[in-house]
């Protein structure tokens, strides 16, 4: 069945069965090429659409998902929907909303990116791999060397007069160097993302790659103990990725962060500022609208150390007695709404990443976090990960570092926080996207030589 | 889903362009969740996924197409796509698909979405008054229920036409102790391939329920883990993340395959301690990490990967089987039908050995229990990974002493395997999700107590 009947037609016999309806449509293309010693290693191609599909009933909601729109897809969605809006028996109260009568123009599908054939993706992975090999003598194989992109609509319609879509074109690529010497043996990772394919740095990238791997080929183990460290911005960008949920008032809420009651409270060092930026040029992950259909705006979380606010949707910004901050989420099409942020940074200083070693004297610059999904408790903030990285003495960078652990506590962190760098960056845009420059923070523990 | 003469022409299709292996993968997946805390169901939903992908190899390289649309049309232009990306010499080929039938070796008695939601709600709610009965400490519990039924389908140029019906059930409990703003979690997450007769003798909900709620407690009560490298004795069960990350991971073909494992090129060689013998088991019935057939139709087995501590087997899917001239293992995997397939661990556990558990603690030198794990990661490349400690307990002077939190223990594959010197007799398997480039697939870990003579611990 065509999709705009389909919809048509459910969100009619919502209103027969009585009760609002709003659906979720989702359909994007994607595409992925990954080369092997300049060859075509594997080809991904996708089309993909998803209708999710929830009802408000009684001030509760209940969803149901499907990939096929026929007829039996309109019963079972309805169906599914209503039974289990029915056994919801949470006392919170949901709501839809009718739409806003202006919305944000934001510019996020650049016709050269989607004019961009698979020819001219293959080849930038082709040259990509090459790159990064010439790097160094060292280099001796290119572990993945890959070259994506994607085109993603979403559009809410609902029974209360919601109809609202916007398109997203993607870029991005990545590249895993692995280094050799001898019986020493290092990867690098880095990545890229982009709506402009004209910003594309090639050899930044495998530079950076290939510097990753060699850098780490002579780690070792540094004594255990309490360490000054310096977080290299993607470090830093993943530890808030890890940790935003603290942010969410839905959490707070339920008793899930500690940031609960706290609005208006220094929480962290005055340095620094958390934005939240629905409205980022060049990002996948900013948006119009956010999951409930509401306007977005750009907020300041954090404000000189003060909490501003949690991030709110229509539900938990109604148990404040406060307005939502537009950050209703869903993962996916399939989602129940939650929360989370759209472009979420560290605002930067203007302190160049030689004058943040000189404040950190001597200590350690942490460039990789692993296990964060498993390391770090969300709920108490506590994290203990295998790291690696660099020391840094009198101020300077010098040997590397691997087989450690850093251990802390993410409150606290924020309120160690020392300085802040001006080397903005963000990782892989999703329904969030994370970035932060170095952050210099006075005390952690590692765990290393005994 | 699929008719033998659709699947026939699609595969013709794909193969017009010189391509030598083509595969159609359907898949029609029905899966529900239901959520509940502050003692209230907060959330039911429920999702239908519904594609097919299409493989086709020339040599050693691969294109995957995947698509919403399985209608006959829908295939054709997703096979005409996978096709168009292959150069080479186009051959017609001769496909005959046979249709096969694997035995059920999990049998099912209670398909999870024909439960009424009534009943789930009353389970969810019997875990969160279990759980809060533990302790007055316990401020917040989340309790939910997820479950799928998966019908899928294969056919490849080779003539298999086969399929099978998968069903898992699984339920998630996690609470939250707090005590003057300090708080900690504890959670339990037991599941199976089965329906929701889980319930009904093979899993406790309370017991699982009342389990996380005393890991919460205790750990609010645990001082910080000292850091430092300390012998470690790991307990049984979800302690095999310790040999899913160190080893299992570098084990794969899709990192052996290219060198890039750090125990590539071993078999026949020691690379762990003599009393370290490890599987890797599709056949155990109902088991969440089990099959009947993997994502590529092969029938599941039990493969021993390693031996008395030798080398023997590692996990080969049919692409990398090409590459390293081996055979296949059974062990194709993927998320769904939007990912390729390639290979992945089933349920991997160090087999039971000879020893007591209470002579393993007994001449311990002082040291961490590490009773509960997290999850962890590893470096298939350098061997170098890390997981996470829920639950420990120093040892000191022979004996289990108090609570520590905060923990990780990270090293290298190799390494950490040849210093493992006491392993239990009394096996237990944990579930799992576990990630890697064909995405998320459900896994079990499993050991009994084994020991470690020194680790890096991470802590405070």
């Amino acid at each position: 069945m065509d999709r705009n009947a389909f919809v048509s037609r459910l969100l009619a016999s919502a209103a027969q069965r009585g009760v609002a309806g709003e659906v979720c449509y989702e359909n994007g293309e994607s595409f992925e090429a990954s080369v092997k010693n300049g060859e075509i290693h594997q080809y991904n191609v996708a089309d993909g659409m998803g209708l999710g599909f929830r009802v408000l009933k009684d001030g509760h909601t209940g969803t149901a998902s499907t990939q096929i729109l026929d007829e039996d897809a309109l019963t079972q969605l309805l169906d599914g929907a209503v039974e289990n809006a029915e056994l919801v028996e949470s006392e919170d109260r949901q709501f839809m909303y009718p739409g806003d009568d202006e919305y944000p123009e934001l510019d996020l599908c650049n016709p050269e990116l989607a004019a961009m054939g698979a020819a001219a993706k293959i080849e930038m992975a082709r040259e990509l791999e090459r790159l990064t090999l010439a790097q160094d003598p060292r280099i001796q194989q290119v572990e993945e060397c890959a070259v994506f992109s994607s085109v993603n609509e979403r559009a809410l319609v609902n029974t209360l007069g919601l109809d609202v879509s916007a398109k997203a074109a993607l870029l991005g690529g990545y590249v895993v160097a692995v280094a050799r010497d001898g019986d020493k043996v290092n990867t690098g990772l880095k990545m890229f993302f982009t709506m402009d394919p004209a910003e594309v740095d090639l050899v930044a990238v495998a530079r950076a790659a290939a510097q990753e791997a060699l850098d780490g080929l002579d780690g070792a183990p540094v004594p255990s103990g309490k360490y000054r460290v310096l977080l290299r911005n993607d470090v830093a960008a993943t530890m808030l990725s890890t940790f935003s949920d603290i942010f969410s008032a839905d959490n707070a809420q339920r008793g899930l962060s500690r940031l609960k009651d706290r609005e208006g409270e220094m929480i962290a060092a005055e340095c620094v500022t958390l934005m939240d930026d629905p409205h980022r040029a060049g990002s996948a992950s900013s948006t119009p609208f956010d999951g409930e259909g509401v306007a977005t705006r750009v907020k300041a979380v954090i404000e000189g150390g003060k909490l501003n606010t949690l991030l709110h949707n229509l539900k938990t910004a109604n148990k404040q007695g406060v307005k939502t901050t537009a950050n209703a989420a869903r993962g996916s099409y399939a989602s129940t709404v939650g929360v989370a942020p759209s472009n979420f940074f560290f605002a930067p200083s203007d302190t160049g990443f030689d004058a943040m070693a000189a404040k950190a004297g001597d200590g350690l610059l942490i460039t990789d976090l692993q296990g964060m999904h498993a390391g770090a408790n969300p709920i108490t903030g506590d994290f203990s990960l295998a790291a690696k990285g660099f020391r840094i003495e009198g101020g300077k960078v010098t040997g590397p570092v691997n087989q450690i652990t850093v251990a802390g506590n993410f409150y606290e962190v924020l309120r160690d926080i020392e300085a802040v760098g001006a080397d903005l960056e963000f990782r892989a845009p999703g329904v969030s996207c994370f970035g932060s420059p170095c952050l210099l923070v006075s005390a952690l523990s590692v765990a290393g030589k005994a | 889903m699929l008719t033998k003469t659709t699947a026939t022409d699609v595969l013709r299709e794909a193969l017009k362009t010189g391509g030598d292996f083509a595969e159609i993968y359907c898949e029609d997946r029905r899966s529900g969740g239901m959520s509940l805390m502050d003692g209230h169901v907060e959330a039911a939903s429920t999702r239908r996924r519904h594609g097919a992908g299409i493989r086709v190899f020339r040599g050693l390289n691969s294109v995957y197409v995947h698509t919403n649309d399985t209608s006959p049309a829908g295939l054709t232009a997703a096979a005409r796509k996978a096709a168009d990306a292959v150069t080479g010499d186009g051959r017609v080929q001769d496909i005959h698909l046979t249709r096969s039938l694997q035995r059920n070796i999990h049998l099912i008695r209670e398909m999870p979405m024909d439960t009424a939601g009534a009943r789930k709600a009353r389970l969810l709610r019997d875990c969160d008054l279990a759980a809060k009965a533990v302790s007055p400490e316990i401020t917040q519990v989340q309790v939910s229920l997820s479950h799928t039924e998966t019908d899928m389908l294969i056919a490849n140029s080779e003539g298999l036409f086969t399929g099978d019906t998968r069903v898992y059930t699984r339920l998630y409990v996690h609470a939250v102790a707090t005590k003057d703003g300090d708080s900690q979690s504890g959670s339990d997450a037991p599941g199976a391939m089965m329906g929701y007769e889980l319930f009904s003798g093979r899993v406790d909900p309370e017991a699982s329920a009342r389990k996380a709620a005393v890991q919460a407690v205790t750990m609010l009560h645990a001082d910080v883990c000292p850091a430092g490298v300390m012998p470690v004795v790991i307990d049984g069960g979800f302690g095999g993340v310790i040999f899913h990350e160190a080893c299992g991971h570098s084990l794969e073909a899709a990192s052996v395959a290219f060198g890039n494992s750090e125990f590539a090129g071993k078999l026949g060689q020691a690379i762990a301690s003599p009393i370290v013998t490890a599987i890797d088991d599709g056949t155990i019935a109902n088991e969440w990490g089990s099959l009947n057939i993997d994502d590529e139709g092969m029938p599941t087995n039990r493969l021993v990967l390693i031996e008395n501590g030798i080398l023997k087997n590692y996990m080969i899917d049919r692409l990398n089987a090409r590459r390293m001239g081996m055979a296949p293992t059974g062990s194709g995997r993927r998320q769904d039908y939007t990912f390729a397939p390639t290979s992945r661990m089933r349920n991997t556990y160090i087999a039971p050995g000879h020893d007591d558990e209470a002579e393993i603690i007994a001449t311990c030198p002082d040291g961490l229990y590490a009773k509960s794990m997290g999850g962890g990661s590893v470096n298939p490349v350098t061997g170098e990974f890390n997981f996470a400690v829920d639950e420990g307990y120093l040892i000191r002077n022979g004996r289990i002493d108090r609570p520590v939190r905060g923990a990780s223990l990270i090293g290298r594959g190799s390494e950490i395997l040849m210093k493992i010197d006491r392993v239990g007799k009394n096996l237990r398997l944990s579930q799992g999700m576990c990630g890697a480039s064909s995405g998320s697939v459900p896994v079990d870990v499993g050991q009994p107590m084994i020991r470690v003579t020194d680790i890096t611990v991470g802590g405070r």
